[in-house]
């Protein structure tokens, strides 16, 4: 059965058994994943998977299934499934299927020039990542991960109503893991690069980084408790605002689960922030030009000089709050129901560097890792106590490593003590969404050490 | 699930090529994931997970390829392709598959695909008005209810072929407290190797009433002062400092590369003379155990530290091969999409001497983590971070009063040291543990224990 005969066939017999609106989704991913550790190849593993993810309003509920196998248990499967679960629904949230937005903005997610690229060259990256690591410092004793992975996806959405769409991208990532030694002090130091061109991928750079970074930390100890202004480098802002991006959700606003809850127009950070949701961002991981549920993305302003815009929505939000659903519907996988998710999400660039935020802090600290961020904060009343590490600073300069210690606030409170903003934004690996932030200073954390 | 005809001309296909070891990994799982919100059902979610991994080792070398296209013409393009990146010369290998059968030690009663969902449901609001109904405090209660049933077929060119069902289910509360504009969450998830007769084992209005005694109890609480005091970490779920801040050193994945705190420190004491440690895939339907492990391997127990002495680590096959020793049984993966490699099951400190109340007693000043949230490891130098769910401040040997929002962070290889008292009342949590062959199931567990002095991380600047 062709995935074309089998989509058919389903809506047909959906029909059937009393579905209205059905839609299907499906994604198709190509992966390569390699690894080495002393010069060998570690790890190499290569897919092609794909997986049919169905959805359709039954008796006025939406309900859901997916598979991984085109056959003809599936399709019963996919039915009863379908069925079943609708018939659970509580929710009297009024369900719709989207018969497709006017027009799509073009983004360029997709680069052809990947597949120019042999696998060898690419096991060549990493074992001269691995090589320039252990080339850069006599201190490294091992690279504990040196990874290569890339992944090409398609996905297809079509419904009863109409819809007909079709995305294509693809993405390559590089990522390096540096352990050093001196006495029995061990540190470690990681950098990354993600991107779709591989002329992005420069071993020597990204090796020397992360090296640099392990040995910086040696000889690192805690400091003493107290509450200290804070200076959270660009990689650490941002994986602060990752994990408390679902704030921005209108789901969570209105399921009373957020404290951005009636504060739209309302102050709710410093008036130097500025949060983006641009889905359309050049060399953006997540740009895309439709979201889960076929309607088009926007570019959108969430923070404004301190003020709340929008939340994030899809088209049931959207329509509990009487607005425009801002495109932002997510499936993580065809394996997932509908919910929301920013796209490529970040704090706007201020003017000062971090070498300038640095030197103008007479006592504080420089973190440059957050660990942790699964655990050790509290998305719904904000508060976070995270284990961290950085410099400390003394009259300006970095004087020493820092670890051992945790610091911790209230992610709301924070957004309004944010006292400058740096030029250095920087983007994580991509997760829920792909969120960026230049370096902040926070006027003070409470800090525990010794 | 695959033909054996299928099988062995698919590890020929390879072995034609290169390699001297092919081992094809069939998975064929159902899956069930209903949320209830508010008193209402927001998601359900089902279907059915189906593929194909083929693993080939030349030596040391290893090369994993999936795909979810079950034809053989499809499997053995695969399977070739993977042979030829896996480089070395070909073997003289001849397959001869035996089927063989597991011991089940983990007998499933009632296949949860068999109870309507509408089942499943009513359990969801029963537990869902025992939270809400707990005091006024509470504001909003999620459910989360999860079945699997998951069927493997492992075979292998030393002629191994053998399948496996594992049923697991699980539910999970999650309670908010809300007051004065300000909100605290108390969750409390159980699950087991069961089928829908869990449910039947436990009173699942009972863990309900704990999350939100959890959320109510920590919406009243100051917040935690920060600095170095000793920290007693209550039984069950507290066991997940073991698993962080030493566990994870103690699986081969990193012991075999040399990366691990632990590497070649077997027969060293590694922790203080109380402390017993053991990995069980064996405990009978206990939430992190398996028949076999996802290469085929019978589970087993594992101790991994005997009276503060290193005994074992976890192996898997390839990293077996790395250290010159045989799997023990820990080989685990997610998914067909992940190549498996050494992990936890049902992890533990053992029983020791002390009540609770007498460790309590013997603390004048500290921490008590009652209930951990989740934490992480960093398993090159072993520093570690945990979440204090519900903690309290100890003072003249007796609790005190509740503190929220306190960290645990600290050095695994350190903190075994630092045990100083183990309790008597060993119980296990469940959690997921996610790692670089995906997110498990595993089991944590622990009597009460105190750690001498650890840096607790608070909002409340020093104490």
């Amino acid at each position: 059965m062709t995935k074309k005969e089998f989509i058919d066939l389903l809506f047909e017999k959906g029909r059937l058994a009393g579905i209205e609106d059905m839609e299907v989704f499906v994604q198709r991913n190509s992966e390569l994943e390699l690894m080495v550790f002393k010069g060998e190849i570690d790890k190499f593993s290569k897919a092609e998977e794909e997986g049919l993810s169905f959805r359709g309003i039954y008796r006025g509920k939406m309900g859901y299934s997916y598979t991984e196998k085109i056959d003809e248990t599936s399709l019963n499967i996919l039915i009863e499934e379908l069925i079943s679960n609708a018939k659970v629904i509580d929710s009297e949230d009024i369900e719709e299927m989207f018969e497709g937005s006017e027009s799509y903005r073009e983004v360029n997610v997709y680069d052809e020039s990947f597949q120019n690229i042999s696998t060898e060259e690419k096991i060549s990256f990493i074992k001269a990542l691995e090589k320039e690591a252990f080339n850069s410092d006599p201190r490294v004793t091992a690279v504990d991960y040196c990874l290569f992975g890339e992944n090409t996806i398609n996905s297809i959405m079509k419904n009863t109503k109409g819809l007909d769409i079709e995305d294509k991208a693809n993405v390559a990532y590089g990522y390096i893991s540096a352990i050093v030694k001196e006495g029995e002090d061990v540190k470690n130091g990681a950098r990354y690069v993600v991107s779709n061109n591989f002329a992005d991928f420069n071993p020597k750079k990204l090796a020397n980084e992360a090296v640099k970074e392990a040995v910086s930390m040696l000889g690192a100890k805690s400091v003493k408790s107290d509450n200290y202004p804070i200076i959270l480098r660009n990689n650490a802002a941002a994986s602060l605002l990752e994990a408390f991006a679902p704030i921005f959700s209108a789901e969570q606003v209105q399921k009373n689960l957020s404290l951005l809850k009636d504060k739209l127009n309302e102050t709710i950070a410093n008036d130097n922030i500025t949060l983006i949701d641009d889905p359309f961002m050049k060399k953006g991981v997540a740009s895309k030009s439709f979201d889960g549920e076929g309607v088009a993305t926007k570019y959108k302003r969430i923070i404004e000089n301190g003020v709340l815009n929008t939340y994030l929505h899809n088209m049931k939000t959207a329509k509990k709050d009487g607005v425009e659903s801002t495109g932002n519907a997510y499936k993580a996988s065809y394996k997932s129901s509908i919910e929301i998710a920013p796209t490529n999400m970040y704090i706007e660039e201020g003017d000062t560097s971090l070498e300038e935020l640095i030197s103008t802090t007479n006592n504080g600290i420089l973190i440059i890792e957050l660990q942790g961020l699964h655990s050790g904060l509290d998305i719904i009343s904000g508060d976070f106590s995270l284990s961290a590490y950085g410099y400390l600073i003394k009259n300006g300069e970095i004087n020493r490593p820092v670890n051992q210690i945790t610091v911790a606030g209230n992610y709301y409170d924070m957004l309004k003590n944010i006292e400058e903003v740096g030029s250095d934004i920087k983007f994580n690996l991509p997760g829920y969404g792909y969120i960026g932030s230049p370096s902040l200073k926070i006027k003070e954390l409470s800090v525990s050490g010794e | 699930m695959l033909n054996k005809s299928v099988i062995e001309a698919v590890m020929n296909a390879a072995l034609s090529i290169g390699g001297d070891f092919v081992e094809i990994f069939v998975e064929d799982k159902r899956n069930t994931g209903l949320i209830l919100i508010g008193g209402n059902i927001e998601r359900a979610m089902s279907g059915r997970d189906y593929g194909v991994g083929i693993r080939i080792f030349s030596g040391t070398n290893s090369v994993y390829a999936y795909t979810n296209d079950s034809s053989k013409e499809n499997l053995i393009k695969v399977a070739q392709e993977a042979a030829l990146a896996v480089g070395g010369v070909k073997g003289d290998i001849s397959i001869n598959l035996i089927r063989s059968h597991v011991r089940n030690n983990n007998e499933i009663l009632i296949m949860p695909n068999t109870i309507e969902k509408i089942k499943k449901v009513e359990l969801m609001k029963r537990a869902y008005n025992a939270a809400k109904n707990y005091n006024e405090l509470i504001s909003q209660v999620s459910v989360n209810y999860m079945d699997r049933e998951q069927n493997v077929l492992i075979a292998n060119s030393e002629g191994l072929l053998i399948e496996d069902k594992r049923v697991r289910t699980r539910t999970g509360i999650s309670a908010v407290a809300s007051k004065n504009g300000e909100m605290q969450t108390g969750r409390y998830a159980r699950g087991a190797h069961m089928g829908f007769e869990f449910y039947d084992t436990i009173n699942i209005e009972d863990y309900a009433k704990e999350s939100a005694r959890i959320a109510t109890t920590m919406i009243n609480a100051e917040l935690c002062p920060s600095g170095k005091m000793p920290v007693i970490i209550d039984n069950e779920f507290g066991g997940v400092i073991f698993h962080e801040a030493c566990g994870h050193g103690l699986e081969a994945t990193s012991v075999a590369k040399g990366t691990s705190v632990y590497s070649n420190k077997i027969g060293e004491k590694v922790a203080s003379d109380i402390v017993t440690a053991i990995d069980d895939g064996t405990m009978a339907n206990a939430w992190g155990s398996q028949n076999i492990d996802d290469e085929g391997t019978p589970t087993k127990e594992n101790v991994l530290i005997e009276n503060g002495i290193l005994k074992g680590y976890l192996v898997d096959k390839l990293n077996g091969r790395r250290m010159g020793v045989e799997s023990t049984g820990s080989s685990r993966r997610q998914s067909y999409k992940f190549a498996p490699t050494s992990r936890m099951t049902n992890t533990f400190i053992d029983n020791g001497k002390s009540t609770k109340e007498e460790i309590i007693a013997n603390t004048e000043y500290g921490l008590f983590a009652r209930y951990m949230g989740g934490g992480s490891v960093d398993t090159s130098t072993g520093d570690f971070n945990f979440a204090v769910m519900e903690g309290y401040i100890i003072k003249n040997g007796k609790i005190d009063k509740p503190v929220r929002g306190a960290t645990l962070i600290g050095n695994g290889a350190d903190i075994l040291k630092k045990i100083d008292m183990v309790g008597n009342n060993l119980d296990h949590g469940q959690g997921m543990c996610g790692s670089i062959s995906g997110s498990i199931p595993a089991n944590v567990g622990q009597p009460t224990i105190r750690v001498k002095s650890m840096t607790v991380g608070g909002r409340k600047g020093d104490k």
